[in-house]
């Protein structure tokens, strides 16, 4: 039997959550042996193949990345939501109480850390905000979550090892944290 | 009571008649999840986090506040309770702001626990997203509505315990608050009291201490010893969280008891900060304007040089009695037994001796002359007199406004200075403390006059003191009609023994009495006053009468010296401050500095106004530099060639306490 696949994405989110996947550390090589990594921020391959397993790392906050949370749900079999911005929103979430034309404005031109003499914000290259940062079920089916910012790389590999195994796991209470 | 028996997940449970399914399921160690629920607040079944299925019963029924009955068969673990409560909790997290990778409370907050203990991985429902306030306007707690589930154990610690009601709810539904005031930010609200009681209780983030939450939360914190509060004569029971030795966080106990685990803003925020200041770390000597460090052996050869080289009546000693029964025993045993000497005390001693010598007519019955303080909670009139609790003794005052608000208690309040509880007060009086003693004798004689069905004419009494003949007859007619009286009698009183006996009089006229003793409540000023009384209270004052050649002052550095104390320091000829803080001015006296160790490295007991003996635990060791008062005081004795008696200084809680004859049988003193 082939190797099962793995694609990951990273959507509105830090780069915790995939910072937490590689500290599983040596034991990426165990995995690695037992699944194939396709397309990931690492591979930076950036058409998702046909895989079983999908991640999906942070909320969906614009156009781009609710297309790519369909795209990926249509390429997998198993859908993984990791961290709390994936499975709550998480702290993209935190805009959800002005307008998205407002939270550009504060973003680009009112924070105190901002330089921005002539006032731009960026429209055309940017893909066009949602009303709202939602978590990824909103928009697309997820099979498994695991809350955590970031998720422990222990729980990360513990979902890994039960998927392998042929089950669709749930996070034990004992390894279960939001932050 | 009668006994019932319920089957709770196939375990045979016994109760009693009037509890709850949950106190009949926790009495029999059985688990049910609750959040709303604080055992000694009222149960309102709010959050529905303890619901439990009752066979023959379709619904589910909240465990607290549902009694349980003879016969019930409970279950609390099935798997449609355990949706049940899992769908609660994703509905709580929708229906406000928790996301708990950003709250200062994560890690040490029920509704997270039990999130995860309900494995919600996920919340099914979509975040509301609805903006609340966050109110910092005040300086030792914050608000955080948007971690707020409305459990109302805030509002119901608030005015259940505190009797300060400050917290209350607007609006309805979804966009429900929890405000001060009636609207107010919690920093401008005139009611509150700053106790900090709410955010002990809250759950969640909520309501949050905001030291603690860069000091540690609980979960942080490496140990919690439960001890007791120095601060003043209540002994509030804490616990004490302790991170990396130092303590981050100070907390009532149990909230079952009757003062519902609350602390005052004293002991709430006084404690935890006293921790911060900077210490007396070695013994140390003047030198000229400055000080160098010394030995233990060269510090105490000097001050034991000095004692000896002076008369007798030229060495004073005063201590703090904020110190345990044991350092202030260690004291006694020196300076009064051992030396012999007269001029022994303790701060605030007039105070005491006030209280010592009012009560004494009565004591001399064999009747104890006061009661524990929560037995205000019971009373049905309550009468100040010269005092202020909320400054002296503040949980007293707790006690006070609860008693208004729970049984709709009177307060009658005589003081020179108007009423400690404006606005609840139903009789203000205003007599001079100095004139106390003879507007009581006249106050007295007409209950009696009421109580025996006699005709009274308060019109030349109320002349006398200038002051409403109408206002002293209905005074005068609450007390008389009242079934349990209580007297709270505060320090300005306490100046003038008389006055304490006059009240102890109106206490035994209007039958003021309990279990205990009479119902006087003595507001003495420190934590360990009552302690104190047979130990190191001085008979007379002595401070400021002619220069000391030597002055040994005890400090716990915890309370601010009195100016007579620093000015009797600045006359004497040669001053010991034995303190465990660099407090100015105190040390700014001295000539030799002691060091002490803190309050929360001492160990032992405190005669508390519950009438309890109290046992104070060390919190954090003290360092090797830090010995003991007992090690100072045996260091002294020997180099004073004084034998050390203990036994003639041992536990004064007891002999505070002796009571033979029952309280009702207590008979007034002639003034
Ligand atoms: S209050 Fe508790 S549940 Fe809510 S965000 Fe904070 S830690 Fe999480
Ligand atoms: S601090 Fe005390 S008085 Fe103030 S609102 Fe909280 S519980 Fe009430
Ligand atoms: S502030 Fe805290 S204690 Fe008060 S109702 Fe809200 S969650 Fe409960
Ligand atoms: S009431 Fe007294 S004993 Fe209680 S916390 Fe306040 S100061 Fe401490
Ligand atoms: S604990 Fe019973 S309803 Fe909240």
């Amino acid at each position: 039997m082939s190797k099962p696949k793995v694609a990951t994405v990273w959507l509105e989110a830090c780069a915790g959550c995939h910072m937490s996947f590689l500290d599983i550390d040596e034991r990426i090589v165990d995995l690695l042996d037992k699944v194939e990594l396709t397309s990931c921020p690492i591979t930076d391959i950036k058409e998702i193949p046909k895989v079983t397993v999908g991640v999906i790392s942070g909320a969906l906050g614009n156009d781009e990345e609710v297309h790519i949370a369909r795209d990926i749900r249509e390429k997998c079999d198993i859908l993984i939501a990791w961290g709390d911005c994936a499975v709550m929103g998480g702290i993209n979430a935190m805009r959800n109480f002005m307008k998205p034309e407002e939270a550009l404005e504060v973003g680009y031109k009112d924070t105190l850390s901002t330089v921005n003499p002539d006032g731009v914000i960026p429209g055309e290259d940017l893909p066009k905000l949602l009303p709202m940062a939602i978590p990824i079920d909103d928009e697309v089916k997820v099979d498994v979550y695991i809350p955590g910012c970031p998720p422990d790389a222990d729980t990360i590999l513990y979902v890994f090892q039960e998927i392998l195994e042929g089950r669709i796991p749930t996070v034990p209470v004992d390894m279960m944290r939001y932050d | 009571m009668s006994q019932i028996t319920l089957t709770i997940d196939g375990k045979i449970c016994n109760g009693s008649a009037g509890q709850t399914i949950l106190e009949v399921a926790r009495a029999n160690d059985i688990y049910i999840p609750t959040l709303c629920y604080l055992e000694g607040l009222s149960p309102i079944g709010a959050c529905r986090m303890c619901v439990v299925e009752v066979e023959g019963n379709a619904k589910l029924l909240t465990s607290c506040t549902t009694p349980a009955n003879d016969g019930m068969v409970v279950h609390t673990a099935t798997d449609k309770l355990k949706a049940y409560r899992k769908e609660i909790l994703e509905l709580m997290f929708a229906g406000r702001n928790h996301f708990c990778m950003f709250c200062s409370q994560s890690g040490d907050c029920e509704l997270q626990r039990l999130a995860i203990e309900h494995e919600m991985d996920s919340v099914r429902y979509p975040f509301l997203y609805a903006p609340f306030h966050n109110d910092t306007s005040k300086e030792t707690i914050q608000m955080d509505h948007n971690r707020c589930i409305l459990c109302l154990r805030c509002i119901r610690v608030c005015s259940e315990k505190v009797g300060a009601h400050t917290l209350d709810l607007e609006k309805r539904g979804w966009n429900t608050n929890v405000v001060a005031d009636l609207g107010q930010l919690l920093g401008q609200s005139e009611s509150c009291v700053d106790c900090g009681a709410c955010a002990q209780v809250c759950p969640t983030g909520a309501i949050t201490i905001r030291d603690f939450v860069y000091r540690g939360r609980r979960n942080d914190c490496d140990d919690v010893v439960e001890s007791v509060c120095p601060l003043c004569s209540m002994g509030c029971k804490i616990k004490a969280y302790v991170r990396t030795g130092s303590v981050t966080r100070v907390e009532g106990t149990e909230t079952s008891s009757p003062d519902g685990g609350q602390l005052c803003f004293k002991g709430r925020w006084e404690l935890p900060k006293s921790t911060e200041r900077d210490r007396v770390a070695v013994p140390m000597i003047r030198e000229g304007s400055s000080f160098r460090e010394a030995s233990w052996d060269e510090a105490l050869d000097l001050v034991a040089s000095k004692i000896k080289g002076a008369a007798k009546d030229k060495v004073g000693a005063l201590v703090s009695d904020l110190s345990s029964n044991e350092d202030l025993s260690s004291y006694a045993a020196l300076f009064r037994y051992g030396l012999g000497l007269g001029k022994y005390d303790v701060f605030n001693g007039d105070v005491s001796r006030g209280f010592l010598k009012g009560m004494e007519p009565v004591a001399m019955q064999k009747v104890r002359p006061f009661t524990a303080a929560h037995n205000i909670l019971e009373s049905d009139v309550i009468m100040t007199v010269g005092a202020d609790p909320q400054e002296e003794a503040p949980v007293v005052a707790s006690y006070v406004r609860v008693g208004a608000i729970k049984n709709g208690a009177s307060i009658i309040n005589v003081s020179g200075d108007g009423a400690p509880f404006p606005g609840v007060t139903d009789s203000d009086l205003r007599v001079d403390e100095s004139d106390m003693e003879s507007f009581l004798g006249g106050f007295c004689a007409m209950v009696a006059d009421v109580k025996s069905g006699k005709d009274i004419d308060t019109s030349e009494l109320a002349d006398r003191f200038d002051l409403d003949a109408a206002s002293v007859c209905e005074a005068v007619k609450l007390l008389a009609g009242a079934k349990k009286p209580v007297f709270v009698v505060g320090k300005k009183a306490a100046k003038f023994p008389k006055a304490v006996t006059a009240v102890t009089n109106v206490a035994i006229v209007s039958g003021g009495t309990f279990d205990d003793g009479l119902a006087v409540v003595p507001l003495m000023t420190s934590g360990n006053s009552l302690g104190a009384l047979h130990a190191m209270l001085g008979q007379e004052s002595w401070l400021g009468e002619g220069d000391l050649d030597v002055l040994f002052v005890s400090s716990t550095g915890l309370v601010d010296e009195d100016p007579e104390t620093l000015d009797a320091m600045a006359k004497s000829r040669f001053t010991v401050a034995h303190t465990p803080f660099m407090v100015h001015p105190l040390v700014n006296m001295a000539d030799v500095i002691l060091p002490a160790q803190a309050w929360f490295e001492v160990g032992g007991h405190y005669c508390s106004l519950e009438g309890e003996s109290r046992k104070a635990e060390v919190i954090v060791k003290p360092g090797d530099e830090r010995i003991g008062v007992d090690e100072v005081v045996s260091g002294l004795a020997d180099r004073l060639g004084v034998t050390l008696d203990r036994s003639c200084s041992v536990g004064p809680c007891e002999s505070v306490f002796l009571s033979d004859v029952a309280p009702d049988k207590a008979k007034t003193v002639e003034l």
